[in-house]
């Protein structure tokens, strides 16, 4: 436990009633005291009730006490105070909470407490603290800063960065070489490793405009729109089957992972996109009709208790569900909180919950809450099939009415059954997308302490009050508001919806954001490390028509992007955690381009896009109760297309750190853990990719072993082997044979396996999975 | 893992990197917070090392078979006099007595019906919990909530917890195993880690769907590798993974690859080594039902869970579920019941 020393000062430190004592003691209140207060005396001396004239969800109202005019603490007298002889049901005429006395551990908290001065911290939610949180207010667009080394930067995302490095006195580490720089930008975007042939031909482009050519043409190969689809699908919590409970597949889940991924390759403008999944149903009528149908996908996709006995209950929660992800999703919020009592963070009430809850009330998501319950999903036809669907119907009903006048017994009758059975059979199907519509327009009741069996009073539909244009959006009658609620979102003054964006095509460009958490932009998120920067970024967002590929030509063409990642002591001492940008992180791959990396490598994925490659049909268990999965992941596909099964995800997602695919996230983990060594060392797919390369090695008759240890080095890091290392590979080889002499007398496979094994090695190595 | 700090870490960096150390002492932080704000300290010492978790999946009636309710007995075939419940799973008939006998065992005197002449004789060890509730009457919310606490959200199992306070004892070992799991109903979910490091999850050997007998660890051995090449194999990936660290400077992430491939070899003889059972004596084995087809499977679960605990895993979790829910009786009740306890209770079967 050599590290304990370490940790125990800080351990203490962090355990320890901090030195100021109103942290401390808004901690203890805020864990103890609110909660209990919220949940015994509030329903009846809170906002709804006031029995006794007392309220005691505020610092004014417990000072202010009620109609006995006596005051709940006695300064001093602590232990005589009317709360506390309340409490403790003291004497017959004053018990509180009437219903019961509440735990001895409770009382002594509330006793504490009082002792302590009965410390009541606000909750954060008037206007101006709102007001005074960095995301809340617009961004500004503030001047590009002035830079001593004016030359090193080469755009103006660079000077923000220098800016600060120059105030830190750090310098910025030496750019990366070209070999280097091709895997980092090739793998970010497009996920995929640059082939021996990409590597020699920008090693021998010297035109001056060489790497802004080759990152044209990455983010117009369709393999870009895989990468950063997925990249989306982690935020949009994108999944095969339901999960939780009852765990059904998604069968047509596809549908709208196949969209994302068009809409980014074709750089569909982020404000059109966020529209489209949000209220892609109301938007007119035109060819694009079907895509924005599956587009409203995202908001069905979340993970249900399908077999929620409480039909109102499963409603509730999938509309929280959905109130989460547009909250997390496009605002970095976590909304959720405000179902129970007002968000105790951020500037989120109850009524800002239930304002949202009353659009998603009035959405169709569900075609029937009963158990095992099912979501709607859109017929998605195009004209010809509803037109042939419509004609069959007919026939249908002309057949069946021409039966009905037949008498009952006959060779006329026993025909005509026959032709309409062979009919029915032969029906027309018409292609169905989980989404959404408009249901009926209503307004959610505001549930006390989120609880359905205890509604209060209705809440008019309406968005954020804390943000410009959400207290009282004007809403059509007749629709359910998400239109409104949409392009309140995608409004280019929001002052969220762009930052958060700019912020996650940053953190997946640099391994971490601007603002570390990415997912939560409220009052306990991180401050943005470059503030000025990430607004900045905002506005060219926002003024480039909400182009994506124009943010990341903007990051990927900067200086900062194209720095090596060694850095020299200096910087590191002076800024150890780079929050400065000063040299490139290190990064592990993510589990999507480790597999496709793999495949790549050996000349094993096929490029075919889009499809599904579900073997359970639509609604049908992925298990029932035998824990069979049949699920298969053998395809060569890449891995954007492989089932995405909650519970049961397949274990290269599980292993190296994919999303659980149950909430949104916009950032991985990066774990080690020696079950990923099992995998590389054991597994089908590395042995089998091992093999394969293997086998277009020893094809290469034209190389010798040295050769093909400089081609094995260049597809597997894209680099030719330097040093001793083409000497190691060969070595290698020759023992592997020579350990095989006596096993295996053909020398054909012998010199097969023992690249193999080489192989293998090279692929499982950290270099192969680390990007520099 | 301990890894070895070269150069200056944030303090989040050292709470993530030292994941298991916070852990075990706020753990041990937490049970002390938790007894002073009672005001008063817990009636015996907390003595527990480990955990064996026999997970059998279902719900058998307490009233068939540790909770006799004697006013049944009285009003069978009445109508329920109270207020049903707002919401019911199914529609409901009228009051049913136990189609089974109680009687009294042990010195506890503790009532067990004739479904477990077995369980019968020892529930003076046994601990009964007569008080639980459960608020999702549906197989995958209970489960779920079993195991996580939650049927609504993504939350940390049970052993992912246990692992996270305690770490573990064996080097070689996980901290958290479990045999057989069930891949439906919350699936991964009830041996997974949600926010705790990710080396806290359960590590599963085998689903419930194979024999406990033919169940594996994932990727625990390669069938064309020989163990001997395999070593050479591994050392020459050290070699490149010790230049590629040369070349990158220091770097926690890929020190502790580095090491967990040399962790992984060592599981891969000293996992095996635990499920071998052929030095286990007949009686061992008869003791835990191994010769009997009928409690066979379970009993093998319950065996190997024992020598897991044996050699320091903290958290070992059997799961008794096969083609079929065990325990899942809507309706046959007295064939359903009968049938079950038969293959669950090892080592002796009950029928």
């Amino acid at each position: 436990m050599t590290h304990l020393s370490l940790v125990t000062p800080l351990l203490a430190a962090l355990l320890a009633p901090t030195a100021d004592p109103s942290a401390g003691e808004v901690r203890f209140f805020e864990t103890k005291i609110r909660p209990l207060l919220a949940a015994h005396c509030f329903s009846c001396h809170g906002p709804d009730k006031q029995k006794g004239n007392l309220r005691l969800d505020s610092a004014e109202a417990f000072r202010r006490g009620g109609a006995s005019g006596e005051p709940l603490v006695s300064p001093g007298q602590p232990d005589r105070s009317l709360f506390l002889r309340a409490v403790r049901h003291e004497s017959d005429d004053l018990k509180m909470p009437p219903k019961g006395r509440l735990k001895d551990a409770d009382v002594a908290d509330l006793t504490r407490w009082v002792k302590a001065g009965a410390a009541f911290p606000r909750v954060v939610k008037a206007a101006g603290d709102a007001e005074r949180h960095w995301a809340f207010a617009r961004p500004a667009d503030a001047p590009v800063p002035a830079v001593q080394d004016a030359t090193w930067a080469v755009n103006a995302l660079d000077r923000f960065l220098l800016a600060a490095m120059e105030t830190k006195g750090v310098r910025p580490a030496a750019d990366a070489d070209r070999r280097t720089l091709l895997r980092r930008v090739a793998y970010d975007l497009t996920g995929l490793p640059p082939t021996p042939d990409e590597v020699a031909a920008f090693e021998a482009d010297r035109r001056p405009d060489a790497y802004e050519r080759l990152v044209d043409r990455l983010l117009a190969s369709p393999a870009y729109g895989e990468r950063w689809g997925r990249h989306w699908l982690d935020v949009a919590r994108y999944a095969d089957s339901n999960g939780l409970d009852e765990n059904v597949a998604h069968g047509n889940a596809w549908r709208y992972r196949d969209w994302v991924i068009a809409a980014v390759n074709r750089d569909m403008r982020f404000d059109d996109f966020l529209v489209a999944q949000i209220a892609g149903d109301l938007l007119p009528a035109d060819e694009r009709r079907t895509d924005r149908l599956i587009a409203t996908g995202f908001l069905a996709l979340g993970p249900k208790v399908l077999a929620e006995v409480d039909e109102r209950k499963m409603e509730l929660d999938i509309v929280d569900e959905q109130i989460d992800i547009v909250g997390r999703a496009f605002l970095g919020l976590t909304l959720g909180c405000a179902r129970c009592h007002d968000h105790k963070f951020d500037p989120v009430p109850m009524e800002d919950y239930y304002g949202l809850a009353g659009v998603f009330l009035s959405t169709r998501t569900m075609e029937s809450f009963k158990k095992v319950a099912r979501w709607h999903e859109n017929p998605i036809g195009t004209p010809e099939q509803l037109r042939q669907k419509a004609d069959h119907d007919a026939r249908v009903t002309t057949m069946k009415a021409r039966i009905g006048k037949l008498p009952a017994k006959g060779d006329d009758r026993k025909r005509l059954t026959a032709e309409l059975a062979a009919l029915e059979k032969a029906a027309v199907e018409i292609p169905t997308a989980m989404g959404v519509v408009d249901g009926k327009p209503t307004d959610a009741p505001l549930l006390r302490r989120g609880n359905h069996l205890t509604p209060g009073k209705s809440v008019p539909r309406r968005f954020l009050a804390v943000l410009p244009g959400g207290a009282a959006p004007r809403l059509p009658a007749d629709h359910s508001g998400r239109l409104e609620l949409a392009r309140w979102l995608a409004d280019p003054a929001h002052p969220l919806t762009a930052r958060v964006l700019v912020n996650r095509l940053w953190r997946w460009h640099f391994g971490r954001g601007l603002v570390r958490s990415v997912d939560n932009f409220g009052l306990l998120g991180e401050k943005p490390t470059h503030p000025e920067l990430l607004d900045h970024l905002a506005h060219r967002l926002v003024e480039s028509g909400w182009s994506l590929k124009s943010l990341h030509r903007r990051i990927v063409l900067s200086h900062a992007y194209r720095l090596s990642s060694a850095a020299s002591e200096e910087a590191v001492r002076l800024d150890p955690d780079n929050r400065l940008y000063a040299r490139m992180p290190l990064r592990r791959l993510e589990a999507e381009a480790i597999r496709d990396g793999l495949l790549a490598a050996t000349d094993g994925l096929d490029r075919t896009m889009g499809g599904s490659l579900l073997h359970v049909k639509n609604r049908d268990y992925f298990f029932d109760h035998t824990s069979k999965d049949n699920t298969r992941y053998d395809s060569p596909r890449r891995a954007v297309y492989l089932p995405v099964v909650r519970n049961n995800l397949y274990d290269v997602f599980g292993l190296f750190d994919a999303t659980d695919a149950t909430v949104s996230s916009g950032d991985r983990a990066t774990t080690t853990v020696a079950t990923q060594a099992l995998f590389a060392m054991n597994s089908d797919l590395i042995v089998s990719s091992a093999d394969r390369l293997a086998g277009t090695l020893l094809g290469r008759v034209d190389l010798d072993d040295r050769g093909r240890a400089g081609l094995l080095y260049l597809k597997a890091y894209g680099r030719p082997p330097a040093g001793g290392e083409a000497d190691r590979v060969t070595g290698a080889v020759a023992a592997f044979d020579a350990a095989l002499t006596a096993t295996e007398p053909d020398a054909t496979q012998r010199r097969r396996r023992a690249w193999a094994w080489v192989c293998h090695a090279v692929l499982s190595a950290n270099e192969f999975i680390t990007i520099r | 893992m301990i890894a070895h700090f070269h150069q200056p870490l944030t303090r989040r960096e050292l709470l993530r990197q030292s994941a298991l150390g916070f852990g075990s002492l706020a753990f041990t932080s937490l049970l002390a917070d938790t007894a002073a704000a009672a005001g008063k300290t817990p009636h015996f010492p907390a003595r527990a090392k480990r955990v064996i978790f026999m997970f059998m999946k279902g719900g058998p009636s307490a009233i068939d078979t540790f909770d006799p309710k004697p006013a049944l007995d009285r009003d069978h075939g009445k109508p329920y006099p109270g207020q049903k419940p707002r919401v019911q799973f199914a529609a409901t008939g009228t009051l049913l007595r136990s189609p089974w006998k109680f009687k009294q065992y042990g010195q506890s005197g503790c009532p067990v019906s004739e479904l477990f002449p077995h369980v019968a004789k020892c529930v003076d060890d046994i601990c009964f919990v007569h008080s639980m509730h459960g608020t999702n009457p549906a197989h995958g919310g209970a489960v779920l909530k079993l195991h996580t606490g939650s049927d609504n959200f993504v939350r940390p199992s049970m052993g992912a917890w246990v692992a996270y306070g305690l770490g573990t004892e064996n080097a070689n070992l996980p901290a958290f195993i479990t045999i057989c799991p069930t891949l439906a109903h919350g699936g991964v979910n009830n041996w997974g880690s949600a926010f705790l490091p990710a080396d806290c999850a359960g590590l599963p050997i085998g689903n419930a769907s194979v024999p406990a007998a033919e169940a594996k660890v994932r990727y625990l051995s390669n069938a064309k590798l020989p163990r001997d090449l395999q070593r050479r194999q591994l050392d020459l990936l050290a070699e490149l993974n010790r230049d590629h660290l040369t070349a990158t400077g220091p770097d926690l992430a890929l020190e502790g690859r580095l090491h967990s491939f040399e962790l992984a070899y060592r599981m891969q003889t000293a996992i095996p080594a635990v499920e071998d059972l052929s030095r286990e004596t007949p009686a061992t084995k008869q003791l835990y039902g191994l010769d009997d087809p009928v409690t066979a499977n379970f009993g093998r679960q319950l065996l190997l869970a024992r020598r897991f605990a044996e050699r320091g895993v903290r958290f070992v979790q059997a799961t008794f579920s096969d083609q079929l829910v065990q325990w899942d009786q809507h309706s046959n009740l007295k064939k359903g019941t009968r049938r079950t306890p038969a293959r669950s209770t090892a080592p002796s079967p009950d029928y």
